[in-house]
C-alpha cells in the first residue's frame, strides 16, 4: 500500500528518488511492525529453548522409528515360527508384538490426522486404552482359552 | 543507479533485520506444528481441496489401502481381545455355533478370503515398505512395478488360502 502511493507522488520527480526515502528503506515488507524501530533487540526475541538445540540432539523420534521397523521385521518372522512350531511361547510372543505394531501404527494414524493439544492427548489416551484392553484380552485368551495359533488353526479348518 | 546496485543497498544494516528475522527459530518443530493448526482452528480456515481433485495415482492407492487394512486389522484383533473378555463361552463353543448356522461353502469362502486378502496385502505391502526404510526400490518404475507385485502377490495367496 505505502509503495503504491509513494509510486503515485513519484512519478512527477522520477523514480530514482523513490528509493531514498527512508520508509521504504527501513520498511521490509515481510517483518511485522514492532522489528523497524530495534531491528538488534530481535535477537533477544529468539525463544530460549535454542539452548537446547545448542546443547545436544533429541533422539526419541528416530529411535522410536528404528523400534517400529525392528518390531515389524519380528513379527513377520513370527508368521513361519506359528506355523511351524505352535505353542505357548509364540502365542504370547503374537500377543505382544501384534498389539505393540498395531499400537504404534494407530499412533501414527492419530499423529496424522489428528491436531490440537488437548484432542492429540485424548487420541492418545484412548488409544493406549485400546492396547491394553487388547493385549489383556490376548493373554486372557492365550491362558485360558485354545491360543492364538490353535485358534487361527481351528477357525481355517471351518 | 541501476536497480542492480540497489539491491546491493538493499543489504545495509538497516536491512540486517531481514537476516535477523531469517535466524533459525528457537521453538520446536512440533511447536510450530501445533502453532499452525492452532491459528487454522481460529481462522476457522476451509481445507483445500486434495483428494477430491488430485489425480488418484497406484501409489497413491496402495499407500492408503496399506494404512486401511491396518487399521482394520488392529480392529479385528482388538474386537477378538475384547470378545475373548466379554464373552462367557469358549472359542471351540462359538465355532461350533457358527459351523452350525450352515453358511455354504460359498460365504466360507468369501469370509475366508475377506480376513487373508488384508493380512497378506499388508504383509506384503509391508515387506516393500521395509525395502524403502533400507533406501531401495525408490525408482518410480520400481514403485510401479513392486507395487504390482505386491497385488499380485496378496490376490495369489489369498485366493490359495481361501482354498484351504
Amino acid at each position: 500500500m505505502a509503495a503504491l502511493i509513494r509510486l503515485s507522488s513519484v512519478c512527477r520527480r522520477g523514480v530514482k528518488p523513490l528509493f531514498y526515502q527512508s520508509t521504504l528503506l527501513v520498511r521490509p515488507l515481510a517483518v511485522p511492525h514492532k522489528h523497524q524501530e530495534q531491528p538488534y533487540l530481535l535477537t533477544a526475541r529468539i525463544h530460549s529453548s535454542q539452548a537446547l538445540y545448542a546443547s545436544g540432539s533429541n533422539s526419541a523420534a528416530s529411535l522410536h522409528w528404528t523400534a517400529e521397523r525392528v518390531l515389524s521385521i519380528l513379527l513377520l518372522a513370527m508368521g513361519p515360527v506359528a506355523y511351524f512350531s505352535p505353542g505357548p511361547v509364540i502365542d504370547y510372543s503374537l500377543a505382544a508384538a501384534l498389539t505393540l505394531h498395531g499400537h504404534w501404527g494407530l499412533g501414527q494414524v492419530v499423529t496424522d490426522y489428528v491436531h490440537g493439544d488437548t484432542k492429540i492427548k485424548l487420541a492418545n489416551v484412548g488409544l493406549f486404552l485400546l492396547s491394553t484392553i487388547t493385549f489383556t484380552g490376548l493373554c486372557y485368551f492365550n491362558y485360558n482359552d485354545v491360543g492364538i495359533c490353535k485358534a487361527v488353526a481351528l477357525l481355517w479348518s471351518k | 543507479m541501476t536497480l542492480g546496485r540497489q539491491s546491493i543497498c538493499l543489504a545495509k544494516p538497516q536491512y540486517s533485520v531481514l537476516y535477523r528475522h531469517a535466524a533459525p527459530m528457537g521453538s520446536t518443530a512440533k511447536e510450530e506444528m501445533n502453532k499452525f493448526w492452532d491459528k487454522n482452528v481460529r481462522l476457522n480456515r476451509p481445507m483445500s481441496p486434495h483428494i477430491t481433485i488430485y489425480k488418484w495415482s497406484v501409489p497413491m492407492m496402495m499407500s492408503i489401502m496399506h494404512r486401511g487394512t491396518g487399521i482394520g486389522l488392529t480392529g479385528a484383533v482388538s474386537a477378538f481381545a475384547m470378545a475373548a473378555l466379554v464373552l462367557p463361552g469358549s472359542y471351540p463353543y462359538y465355532l461350533d455355533l457358527i459351523h452350525s448356522l450352515s453358511i455354504g461353502p460359498f460365504l466360507t469362502g468369501l469370509a475366508k478370503f475377506g480376513i487373508a486378502f488384508p493380512l497378506s496385502y499388508h504383509t506384503y505391502n509391508g515387506i516393500r515398505h521395509l525395502c524403502w526404510d533400507f533406501g531401495k526400490g525408490f525408482k518410480i518404475p520400481e514403485v510401479y512395478s513392486t507395487g504390482y507385485t505386491v497385488i499380485g502377490l496378496s490376490v495369489l495367496t489369498s485366493v490359495a488360502l481361501m482354498m484351504i
